[in-house]
């Protein structure tokens, strides 16, 4: 869609509305030039609007003015859409003027939300439900060998404890037992092999652009449930290698637990502080500090074993996941107790060493 | 005579493991490597109980159990299960298996539902038995005596019988005797247990 053009006086009453414009807000030129400009904001904005003239006016202060800024507009027919507006000011013989560009934010909004949510499932799916499946799949191939473990043995036992039994028979037995345990044995080395085989691609990045890349994704979903989340990154923070879709979904997770954990907390405490650190030489963290419920003692051991969960839905592999992932990182993730309310989860990574060249 | 083990799983160890096991009790077994060997060697003269791998290659276990109901196979179904495999095996027993058991399992555990099958599909055999015999009796009553039977396990009265079918009352008391006779019923109350055995 094209930028609308709006020119309005000093006082904010429309002066010109052009093509683009009335096609934007469904208002004819001749319905609204002479009208003042808020007709053609959200409440919210609307207010505001009176206010920054008037300040405007009085103290020169630019709030909007060679700035830009995003706001809600409102169309004739009482709908809202998001939307960039720059202003500049022109000086004529008659006093000053405003001149508004305004684009419509609706469909570049909408492909942004899209392509996070496309790229939050296809992380989630392609992660969780591999994860899940080789679960899955792991636990049907020990199950095998196991169930057939259990099943001679018992029966020789049986033997055993009837007091008839041939030496040669039970003997048979405890052999293919062996043999099933080594075969149980494969299943885990065969596995460990799979894991590896989709191990990770390690590049150089910063904290700070994983951060960036996370955030929008990680804001949709705190905003929804009316939670801040307030960035305290150093920017002179050393490199690190890692495998950057990887780590972003460890602070996602984490960040999405934090979100979970504060449902119930009073408005002033819906903050999440997302912080780095330099934790040591060749090492620094980043850290997810909720203000939520806090974990028991009880819970907390079994925190980050797979299966375990104390929300009503998800499968418990979260945290084991993202565990591994800094472990495979050589990096670990930790958490505990704010002194005040809340948990914190580190998660630490080794830095880059300095003076290595770029692949 | 007691039944054997039918036992369908894909897994050599899983099979041969099982056997052993069930020799241990004196249990036969009779062992099928996939559900389509299995479908494919099926006769109605199969005795006892079947343990049925749930997932496996080639037709699943669901399906054996769908094909054995279309087969009227009333052979007692025990699913072996994995871990994630509840949904299914919930499946299973709706659609009327006997029982499902994880793998891995307890021997007892496994043994006794072995066993509480082998008695249940005795039973049924049992019932069915019986139902035949009935079923053969009735069928050597003339179309009269079949009449009156239905008239008398209805609660009709001698009289009633008798204006409705146009004979005597005489006549009606000798072919209701014929029929307790033929049906080998000791009273009444046996020749209408017998009549709902028959769905009459």
């Amino acid at each position: 869609m094209v930028d609308a053009f709006i020119v309005s006086k000093e006082n904010g009453v429309i002066e010109r509305f052009n093509k683009s414009a009335e096609i934007m807000f469904g208002y004819s030129a001749e319905e609204v030039e002479g009208e003042n400009m808020n007709i053609l904001m959200a409440a919210h904005d609307r207010k505001h609007h009176d206010q920054y003239l008037s300040r405007y006016r009085k103290t020169g202060k630019k709030k909007v003015i060679g700035i830009g800024r995003e706001v809600v507009a409102r169309r004739k027919d009482g709908s809202e859409f998001p939307a960039d507006i720059a202003v500049g000011e022109v000086h004529g013989p008659d006093g000053r003027r405003f001149i508004g560009l305004v684009r419509d934010l609706t469909e570049i909004r909408e492909a942004q939300t899209q392509s996070f949510r496309q790229r939050q499932e296809m992380l989630n799916t392609s992660r969780l439900s591999t994860m899940g499946e080789m679960a899955a799949a792991m636990a049907h191939e020990l199950n095998q060998p196991l169930s057939a473990i259990a099943n001679y043995s018992a029966a020789c036992l049986r033997m055993i404890k009837s007091g008839n039994h041939d030496p040669e028979v039970i003997s048979e037995a405890l052999e293919k037992v062996n043999h099933q345990a080594h075969r149980a044995s494969e299943v885990i080395r065969r596995t460990r092999d799979f894991t590896r085989a989709t191990e990770t691609r390690r590049e150089a990045t910063t904290v700070g652009e994983i951060v960036a890349e996370v955030k929008p994704l990680a804001e949709l979903d705190a905003h929804a449930n009316n939670i801040a989340v307030d960035y305290r990154i150093a920017d002179n923070l050393p490199e690190i290698e890692v495998d950057s879709l990887q780590i972003q979904q460890v602070l996602l997770n984490l960040l999405r637990n934090a979100v979970d954990a504060m449902h119930d907390v009073q408005p002033e405490h819906r903050v999440i502080v997302v912080s780095s650190r330099y934790t040591a030489p060749g090492e620094l963290s980043i850290v997810v500090t909720d203000q939520g419920s806090g974990i028991t003692q009880q819970d907390a051991e079994k925190l980050f074993n797979p299966f375990f969960t104390t929300k009503r839905t998800g499968m418990g592999m979260g945290l084991a996941i993202c565990r591994t992932i800094a472990e495979t990182h050589n990096g670990s993730l930790e958490f505990r107790r704010n002194p005040d309310r809340g948990v914190s989860f580190a998660l630490t990574l080794p830095t880059r060493p300095s003076g290595q060249t770029e692949r | 005579m007691k039944g054997s083990v039918i036992i369908v799983d894909d897994d050599e160890a899983v099979r041969d493991s099982l056997c052993f096991l069930l020799k241990t009790v004196d249990l036969d077994a009779q062992t099928f490597t996939s559900g389509d060997e299995f479908l494919q060697n099926y006769d109605e003269e199969m005795h006892g109980c079947i343990l049925l791998d749930i997932r496996m290659p080639g037709t699943s276990g669901i399906e054996v159990q769908k094909k054995l109901q279309e087969l009227n196979c009333k052979l007692p179904i025990i699913f072996i299960t994995g871990h994630g495999d509840v949904p299914m095996a919930v499946e299973a027993m709706q659609s009327g298996a006997f029982d499902f058991i994880q793998k891995p399992f307890r021997d007892q555990e496994l043994l006794d539902r072995i066993s509480q099958a082998l008695e249940a599909h005795e039973a049924d055999e049992e019932e069915a038995s019986q139902e035949r015999e009935i079923r053969n009796r009735f069928t050597g009553l003339t179309p009269r005596e079949k009449e009156v039977m239905e008239f008398v396990v209805r609660g009709a009265a001698n009289k009633v019988i008798a204006i409705d079918l146009g004979v005597s009352q005489r006549t009606v008391e000798i072919h209701r005797a014929r029929v307790m006779e033929k049906m080998e019923a000791r009273s009444l109350a046996d020749l209408v247990r017998m009549s709902m055995q028959l769905d009459m």
